[in-house]
């Protein structure tokens, strides 16, 4: 398989090297890449547990001074999803791109003095922390592997008009209109990095269904007895209407030295809820139970902004970013349940604040030092129902009410900015969390190599610490043009 | 009346200190017989920084050689509003696009540097990885230029009081073969060299001696040298003189760092150049940054 890929792959690439040479004219500018990444699992995903190869162009064509339209389209396979039984469960969504998911964007800009107007499928990115989304609401997000990818493939863009006017010269009010509604996505089980309460709820259904007396049965129903069961989830997305349409509003300026934003997000949560409807149990003639579940999306607001300075002028903190983003979430759907089961008995709305501060530095030359500390805190301390705890999303583990968040970040860079060494710290105060070290090195102008590991510990029931099993060593090979 | 005419003189000199001290943007200086190292040393700064004009855009290419041979190049489109504004003490703002490779296509900073010599700059990065500007602190004045042989101060930081200077000789130039275009520049071309010296303790170099065409009071090369003593790296730039509105603008078309100890060389090529051109305000500011497609 791997000779079949690297055939394919130069012929690709003698082929691009051909076909594009001599495509760019003044007007017209097309740019791309194939990109391979492989990962060896270190742990209980032992072996080769991502063999994905990515092919992306992108084309931009000025029509004249006032109109550029932009177009970019993608597409990946991962083959050890077809190589091994174990990815069985999670081959059908794993292991080739979805739907229209391959047009990442498709828009034309319109600049006209303190006017610009983006108008297509796109995505929008608010405020300045790294890694951490508290702004960066505004399109939906690719979990199915965790943050581990840039932003940029991140987000799952999504058709809107995005008006923007400058009334003056550091300043724009920025207006978004998403008539588009697509969910965050998650990777399932059988993937490396499935959400664990994803996992749990797929295997209380395995042994919900599973016959009577059957090992992974569970018991439930009245005394614990076992039944015949049946357990029935239903998605209802946003029907496609203007008033379910999301709407952003961002003010951006500057004061004395101080750039900030203030912004507003109204619409549906990207992330849908689990609800139980209703449960229906027979006695007769046999024990059969039926519990009908189903996942709803529901409207949140986001109220919130950014701040970043750098400081200037002489002095101690010379030389010091800072960069700090706050968040109000309105009406966040927040789950209660049972940490010690990851059993979700139920939602709140709740009214959740996300904050973060980072301070960037120079030192030593070359060395660049980004450090971020972040709060997520919960309204309440606890759900106010008895003996339940409030849950983190992904993992069903407990949720403390205040969430401290910390990333440190350096990378440098020798040989005439050809090796470029980084390494990422994020951790929180449950001692758990991710280091990722990484080296980048530019073999040519279109061959860029990288290898790293993504190291995760902590608890299970953390959001780094589900994943400590999953423990990586990648490479990525890419090819631009 | 003696006591009026010292006086008068004690303000010609303070005026003429005064010129020296604040060359006024928007106008064309050339060095004249018997300037003292600082006076050429402003005339030098401020035709490096183009503030003669009122704005600048180049496109052009980077490449960076090592010892092997090994060639990587870089595209870049830059644009350039020089504002000497007191209100705000900018003194000009810079758009930098990288248009090639694909790998940094699109990555782009706007930078604002101020009037004020002892003030770091403002600058804003569009990073395409994350499709964000990120705020980010001016790189450290000693780091390479694009991971080239210049360094960031060669290129964009360094300033008139960074240094200390004394006018060793007049001579004229004996001539600069460049290794990458093959070609002979300057050859006899009369110079002031100077020798500049940091006021920086322990700085990455001890002295710099910098030639100076006379004619122009452009910076045509320059060596730098280590505690030691010894030269490790030289710097040459070749300018164009650009007529307009009738008057002389040179510009810096063509640069060659080499780095003696690693034989590592960097040329910068403009290859367009475009003043006055009316560019905006507005196309040098976050907004603009946002805008970004790449």
């Amino acid at each position: 398989m791997f000779k079949r890929f690297l055939f394919i792959f130069s012929i690709l690439l003698l082929a691009s090297r051909f076909a594009f040479a001599e495509i760019a004219t003044e007007n017209l500018t097309i740019a791309g890449y194939f990109k391979n990444e492989t990962s060896l699992g270190l742990r209980t995903f032992s072996g080769v547990s991502k063999f994905k190869n990515i092919f992306q162009v992108s084309g931009e064509y000025k029509f004249n001074e006032y109109f550029t339209s932009f177009v970019t389209g993608k597409y990946w396979y991962d083959s050890v999803y077809g190589w091994y039984d174990k990815y069985d469960p999670a081959q059908y969504y794993m292991q080739h791109i979805q739907r229209t998911d391959w047009l990442r964007d498709c828009y034309l800009d319109y600049t006209n003095g303190p006017w610009f107007l983006r108008l297509g499928k796109q995505q929008v990115s608010w405020g300045q922390a790294d890694g951490v989304p508290i702004l960066d609401k505004v399109n939906p997000v690719d979990f199915t592997e965790i943050s581990l990818p840039d932003a940029v493939d991140l987000r799952i863009p999504l058709w809107m008009a995005n008006i923007n006017y400058s009334p003056k010269v550091n300043s724009n009010l920025q207006f978004l209109f998403i008539p588009d509604f697509e969910q965050s996505t998650a990777a399932p089980p059988g993937a490396p990095f499935a959400f664990r309460s994803y996992k749990i709820f797929m295997d209380s259904k395995e042994g919900i269904e599973a016959l009577p007396g059957a090992p992974n049965k569970i018991p439930f129903g009245p005394l614990g007895t076992n039944y015949f069961g049946t357990l029935n989830t239903n998605i209802y997305y946003p029907a496609k209407q203007f008033e379910n349409s999301k709407f952003g509003v961002q003010w951006s300026d500057r004061i004395s030295d101080w750039d900030y934003t203030l912004n507003y997000l109204y619409g549906f949560d990207y992330l849908a809820r689990t609800y139980l409807d209703s449960t229906q149990l027979t006695f007769f003639p046999t024990r059969t139970a039926v519990l009908n579940y189903s996942r709803r999306f529901k409207i949140d607001q986001m109220v919130g902004g950014s701040l970043n300075h750098t400081f200037t002028e002489n002095g101690i903190l010379k030389g010091i970013t800072l960069r700090s983003d706050a968040a109000v979430y309105i009406n966040e759907p927040t789950y209660y349940g049972n940490p010690a089961t990851g059993k979700s008995e139920g939602v709140n709305r709740w009214n959740n604040v996300f904050w973060l501060m980072g301070l960037d530095k120079s030192v030593f030359t070359n060395w660049l030092v980004s450090f971020q500390f972040a709060q997520y805190i919960m309204e309440h301390d606890n759900p106010g129902v008895s003996n339940y705890q409030t849950l983190n999303s992904s993992t069903n583990g407990a949720q403390d009410a205040v969430e401290n968040i910390f990333s440190l970040k350096i990378s440098t860079d020798f040989m005439n900015e050809r090796v470029k060494p980084e390494i990422m710290w994020g951790f929180t105060d449950d001692n758990q969390g991710k280091l990722s070290p990484k080296v980048t090195y530019e073999v040519n102008d279109n061959l860029w190599l990288t290898v790293g590991i993504h190291y995760f510990y902590g608890d299970k029931k953390d959001s780094n610490g589900q994943y400590r099993d999953v423990s990586q060593f990648y490479t990525q090979v890419k090819y631009t043009f | 009346m003696k006591k009026i005419i010292l006086t008068l003189v004690g303000m010609a000199l303070i005026a003429s200190y005064a010129l020296a001290e604040e060359l006024e943007y928007f106008n064309v200086y050339r060095p004249t017989e018997g300037m003292s190292a600082d006076e050429i040393m402003r005339i030098k700064y401020f035709n490096k920084y183009t503030l003669f004009a009122h704005d600048v855009a180049y496109t052009g290419k980077a490449y960076f050689i090592d010892k092997s041979g090994s060639i990587r190049e870089r595209g870049t489109a830059r644009k350039r509003i020089n504002l000497g504004r007191k209100s705000d003490g900018i003194a000009y703002k810079d758009l930098t696009v990288f248009t090639g490779p694909t790998q940094v296509k699109g990555l782009c900073s706007l930078s604002w540097t101020y009037l004020n010599p002892k003030r770091d700059q403002d600058i804003w990065v569009w990073l395409p990885s994350l499709k964000r500007i990120r705020k980010v602190s001016q790189a450290a004045s000693d780091d390479s230029f694009l991971g080239g042989d210049f360094t960031v101060e060669d290129i964009s930081t360094r300033r008139f009081e960074d240094e200390t200077y004394k006018l060793v000789k007049e001579e004229n130039f004996p001539g600069y073969t460049s290794d990458f275009k093959k070609e002979t520049y300057y050859k006899d071309t009369p110079c002031y060299v100077i020798e500049a010296t940091p006021k920086r303790a322990n700085w990455y170099y001890v002295k710099r001696l910098i030639w100076i065409d006379k004619n122009y009071g452009t910076n045509i090369y320059d060596e730098k040298y280590d505690v030691k003593g010894q030269k490790f790296m030289t710097l040459f730039r070749w300018h164009e003189i650009y007529n307009v509105n009738g008057k002389e603008y040179p510009i810096q078309i063509y640069l060659e760092g080499k780095d003696l100890r690693s034989g590592h060389t960097t040329e910068i090529i403009n290859e367009t150049v475009k003043i006055d051109q009316g560019i905006s305000e507005e196309e040098l500011t976050e907004s603009a940054l946002s805008r970004s497609r790449w």
